[in-house]
């Protein structure tokens, strides 16, 4: 295993969002929906901010969504992301509402763009972790 | 509640700002605290109330600091300690509160770091986006700004005009650390990308330092030694979304409702804003606030500073003192600090008025904004 790539920032889980990263090593993306309201959050809390009800249920995302910002990361803040420069960080406009920073894979950083259609891939960092990643939707996927 | 020319700012302490390998952010919190006080012309036993802005991680070998630490090297046992987290910026509104309800006569409001870029807050991002690769606050207002740049049509050639007016600024303030290095339109243009679609002079400095000031009453005011610089106006609005969730990274922030409610008490209009201190932590932030405040519309930006409108000469001088930007990081006090003395005409050679071509100022505008757009609040300052 490369060193540098050993040394990334992990998930840091907590009773909050221990949920959240337990789906997704199964590769399943899912979001807390209330049962009261219909609004479904993130990230993950105890109680709807919208009704306060504590019910809710961990709805799959379909992974579809779009472009909602982005940026270009063209200096490494860890040395880890030094080999990976330029990458692409993104806000993810899920369809179910929710917004996820995240990052855009699978094109060059200048082909990114505001609004840009994109769909959910899975990253394995290693047996403990899955990260949800996107990349564009293509006429011409493969 | 109406603060309108009721409390004043009475003294301003600097500090050597820069970078400063042998100093800490403690000796920097109380040389800028003591400076404040002897320049209000008081004395430490008359300060009952201390408050710090956040502290930013230390760096190794170094204690945080807290406000009662600060007090006992001050000499202080006031009546009210306070300290905010992160990046509220509800200080003013705290001071001021405590003022009127009688808890303190002479309120210190100090910031200090001994930041040394690199060595701690731009690695400490522990959430779940550092998982990402989001691990430095450019990173996210880049991602602001790039939804601003899709909304409405700002980018580089709007900031440009921002990074280079507030150099110009610098160059007539001998404290500010980019002093005596100017900056042409060619010089940002060759300027490398830090997080696209900011390059370098987008983002604020990170330097060692503090900055404070003193709050008094304006009765109070009257008996000490500077001209009376009165808050007229005050407002707050906290948006308060991540930016993974925001839906007002391109506006309007909490700069929209901040600045009509500060603007209602002071009640003024925009043109009668002689100057503007905005806090600037990147060139994008100024053009959002401004363009929040109402001085443009979405995306006008790009031709309203033109023509050197917020340079020395303008029509609306912004960041005189070269701002976060070109003078120094002092949080919400580079700004407040700034408009204080330009306020009271101690400026030199960057002084509002006949010196630099530009009107005298009787009423600045300040803003101060934490988090990404997650708080903000407007301090209109007049001078009585
Ligand atoms: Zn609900």
């Amino acid at each position: 295993m490369n060193p540098l790539a050993a040394s990334k920032p992990l998930p840091r889980i907590n009773p909050d969002n221990q949920p959240f990263w337990d789906y997704c090593r199964r590769h399943e993306l899912r979001f807390q929906k209330c049962l009261a309201c219909g609004h479904t959050r993130f990230p993950a809390s105890i109680l709807c901010p919208r009704c306060y009800s504590r019910e809710a249920r961990w709805i799959l995302s379909e992974g579809q969504g779009t472009v909602y910002t982005y940026a270009v990361y063209h200096k490494a803040f860890h040395p880890a992301y030094a080999d990976e420069l330029p990458y692409v960080t993104a806000v993810v406009a899920l369809s179910e509402g929710p917004h996820l920073l995240t990052n855009i894979v699978g094109c060059l950083p200048k082909e990114v763009y505001c609004d840009m259609p994109v769909t959910l891939v899975w990253e394995d960092i290693d047996g403990s972790f899955s990260l949800p990643k996107f990349k564009p939707v293509r006429q011409d996927a493969r | 509640m109406n603060f309108k020319d009721r409390y004043a700012i009475v003294g301003i302490g600097y500090t050597p700002q820069g970078r400063f390998v042998d100093r800490t952010a403690m000796s920097f919190h109380v040389e800028a605290s003591a400076n404040a006080i002897m320049d209000a012309g008081l004395d430490r036993k008359d300060i009952d109330g201390l408050m710090c802005y956040r502290q930013f991680s230390p760096k190794p070998g170094e204690e945080e600091v807290t406000p009662y630490d600060v007090a006992e090297r001050l000499g202080l046992t006031p009546t009210m300690l306070s300290q905010e987290a992160n990046c509220a910026r509800s200080h003013l509104h705290h001071a001021l509160g405590a003022l009127e309800a009688g808890l303190c006569k002479y309120v210190v409001l100090s910031y200090a770091d001994t930041s040394l870029l690199g060595t701690n807050s731009a690695f400490q991002y522990y959430d779940d986006k550092a998982v990402f690769g989001q691990l430095a606050t450019v990173g996210e207002y880049a991602l602001a700004a790039q939804r601003a740049m899709h909304t409405q049509g700002t980018g580089p050639e709007t900031w440009r005009k921002i990074a280079v007016s507030q150099r110009k600024w610098a160059h007539l303030n001998p404290a500010a650390i980019m002093h005596q290095r100017p900056m042409t339109d060619k010089d940002y243009d060759d300027a490398p990308y830090i997080v696209e679609p900011f390059r370098l002079p987008d983002c604020c400095l990170m330097n060692d330092g503090g900055r404070a000031c003193v709050i008094t009453s304006v009765e109070r005011a009257r008996d000490l030694k500077h001209p009376v610089v009165a808050i007229t106006g005050l407002g707050q609005h906290n948006s308060s979304r991540d930016i993974q969730t925001s839906t007002i990274m391109d506006g309007p922030s909490g700069a929209k409702i901040s600045g009509e409610t500060a603007f209602r008490m002071a009640g003024i209009a925009k043109e009668d804003v002689d100057a503007c201190q905005i806090y600037d932590c990147f060139t994008y932030t100024v053009e959002l606030t401004l363009q929040d405040y109402g001085f443009f519309g979405p995306g006008e930006g790009k031709d309203w500073f033109d023509h050197g409108r917020i340079a020395p000469g303008g029509s609306l001088p912004v960041n005189t003192s070269g701002g976060l930007l070109s003078e120094g990081y002092f949080m919400g006090l580079t700004p407040l600090s700034e408009a204080v003395m330009q306020l009271m005409g101690r400026c030199g050679k960057r002084q509002l008025g006949p010196e630099t071509g530009t009107r005298t100022p009787e009423i600045i505008l300040c803003s101060d904004n934490g988090g990404v757009f997650q708080t903000h609040a407007t301090a209109i300052l007049r001078r009585l």
